[in-house]
């Protein structure tokens, strides 16, 4: 019965970038669903405040502050896990962002700009993945998904160590996908679009501004595409990417609300 | 508090569905899995003279959870799309789901394919989507919206030798499916699909046990080939109160088929 595959009793789920934003929606959401989580960011405050969300679903929150550009705490993230929970069935790689580079000039783009960009972003999801492989192979089950961005499938100006970084996120997940389908690991990439986080990106965005449905998206709203993703009823789906962007990789050969003739033509602005 | 309230999300429970081409094996596997879902169901037919094998279905679907409609039709025909989505809506309070399940394969040299041939192909496996979207969405831009998914194939994004024309009518499709995205994303009409990859069912060349197929077993991700029903997750998520934000996307269900080199 398709609704009891979307379940995720007994389920144990490690979101990484769980201290705010779409990481904690996802948290709660998955343990609405009936998972077990453990909640990994920097920030312990951000960490209790999410806690406290999962756990007023009755299910349990495990905290472990982690910095995922150290590939040690990743390791010690997963132990941690499979110490208190005794298994690992989801893997969400949320945490990223922290863009320096971004806007800056090509040649003002420093070394170590450039690098602690790719280790936020990429490097930290490379870690998780092999944090929690054998535990995975072992149980012949898993679940990993990794949060990319349009900027993995599109460029931008001025933005290369982002965009270089969900590029890779997004090869990361096929090849994950093809190495581990043998022992029923399926990866899969969400793709969010215009999610704003910050006041400047609220008030560009404003009325849905450039995204083609209108509106921009909430962060809850990743919640049920990470459940669907954790679940049973994806697990034949596999090294795919599901944006969640309304609409706005499916354009991008004309600006939003901009088509041939008048007639047909949307209103960009509300 | 209860742990799993995966319902509330995926819950279908209130929504009306069409399913066009319930008689294909996809077809009575999206609406069996919307029937579980609580969706009521009209079940149509692309081809005419499938009322048999639409009584099958629709002992399933009932079984699946709700009571569904019949209507034997000819998808090709615009005037039975036409009076099938104005009944739909009536019959069940208005049409908030449009399931695309037309399919018709074309396997066989390029040579082979005359103008006829073409004419069919693209008729049976783009033209009846195409007529099947206008017509649902004239219904919906009436009530104000809905939600349109296109079943269609991971042959929409490559190219296989003996498929030409229903590789570049699946691909149609998959980038009709985008185009109407956009252009129904301010009138509450959303619109994706779902790309089956090679299928486990009567049509599929690749369950016939030659050297086509043994090839192909060893070449999946997962040594099998795909069951219509595992499309249900994806097909469910897409048309789900859940997934208000996602339009013009398309879900594979492949198994990681096209990952690979």
């Amino acid at each position: 019965m398709i609704l009891d595959s979307l379940k995720l009793d007994g389920k144990v789920a490690i979101i990484t970038g769980a201290g705010r934003g779409l990481g904690r929606a996802m948290a709660v959401k998955l343990a609405e669903t009936g998972a077990d989580i453990v909640a990994a960011a920097r920030t312990q405050s951000q960490l209790d405040e999410t806690a406290e969300a999962v756990r007023k679903t009755g299910r349990k929150c495990l905290i472990v502050p982690t910095d995922v550009t150290v590939s040690a705490q990743v390791n010690a993230l997963a132990a941690a896990t499979v110490k208190q929970f005794g298994r690992i069935d989801i893997l969400v790689n949320n945490a990223g962002g922290g863009d320096d580079t971004l806007g800056k000039q090509l040649p003002e783009i420093t070394d170590d700009e450039w690098r602690r960009g790719i280790d936020t972003n990429l490097s930290s999801q490379f870690y998780g993945c092999r944090a929690v492989i054998a535990q995975m192979v072992k149980q012949n089950r898993g679940k990993i998904i990794n949060i990319a961005s349009g900027y993995g499938l599109r460029g931008g100006k001025h933005n290369f160590m982002y965009a270089c970084a969900k590029g890779g996120t997004i090869q990361l997940t096929r090849s994950m996908a093809l190495t581990y389908a043998q022992f029923n690991i399926q990866t899969n990439c969400i793709v969010p679009g215009i999610f704003p986080h910050n006041e400047a990106m609220m008030q560009f965005f404003k009325g849905g501004k450039f995204v083609p449905i209108g509106r921009v998206g909430q962060d809850s709203e990743l919640g049920p595409l990470a459940v669907f993703l954790a679940s049973d009823a994806s697990n034949h789906i596999n090294g795919e990417l599901i944006a969640i962007d309304g609409g706005g990789l499916a354009g991008g050969i004309a600006p939003t609300g901009v088509s041939p003739e008048n007639t047909n033509q949307m209103a960009v602005e509300k | 508090m209860a742990s799993s309230n995966a319902s509330n999300d995926f819950s279908l429970q209130g929504k009306s569905a069409l399913v066009v081409g319930a008689e294909h094996s996809v077809g009575r596997a999206a609406a069996v899995t919307l029937a579980e879902a609580g969706a009521r169901v009209v079940l149509a037919s692309q081809e005419p003279g499938t009322d048999k094998r639409l009584k099958e279905v629709a002992k399933l679907v009932n079984a699946a959870g709700t009571k569904p409609l019949i209507r034997v039709q000819d998808a090709a025909m615009r005037a039975d799309l036409s009076a099938t989505a104005d009944l739909a809506a009536k019959e069940l309070g208005g049409l908030h789901i449009l399931v695309n399940a037309l399919d018709t394969p074309a396997y066989g040299p390029a040579e082979t394919n005359d103008d006829t041939a073409f004419d069919k192909i693209m008729e049976n496996n783009l033209k009846t989507v195409w007529m099947s979207c206008q017509e649902g969405a004239r219904v919906m831009l009436r009530q104000g919206g809905g939600v349109i998914v296109n079943i269609t194939s991971v042959l929409a994004e490559r190219g296989v030798a003996n498929a030409a024309l229903y590789c570049a009518a699946k691909a149609a499709v998959l980038n009709l499916t985008r185009a109407l995205a956009l252009e129904w994303a301010r009138k509450g009409i959303r619109v994706n699909a779902v790309e089956a990859g090679w299928l486990d069912d009567e049509s599929s060349p690749a369950n016939k046990g030659d050297e086509f197929s043994k090839t192909m077993l060893k070449y999946l991700p997962y040594h099998r080939l795909v069951k219509p029903e595992e499309l249900g997750g994806a097909l469910l998520y897409l048309v789900s109160p859940a997934a208000g934000f996602v339009t013009g996307e398309s879900i594979a269900v492949d198994g990681g088929l096209r990952a690979r080199v």
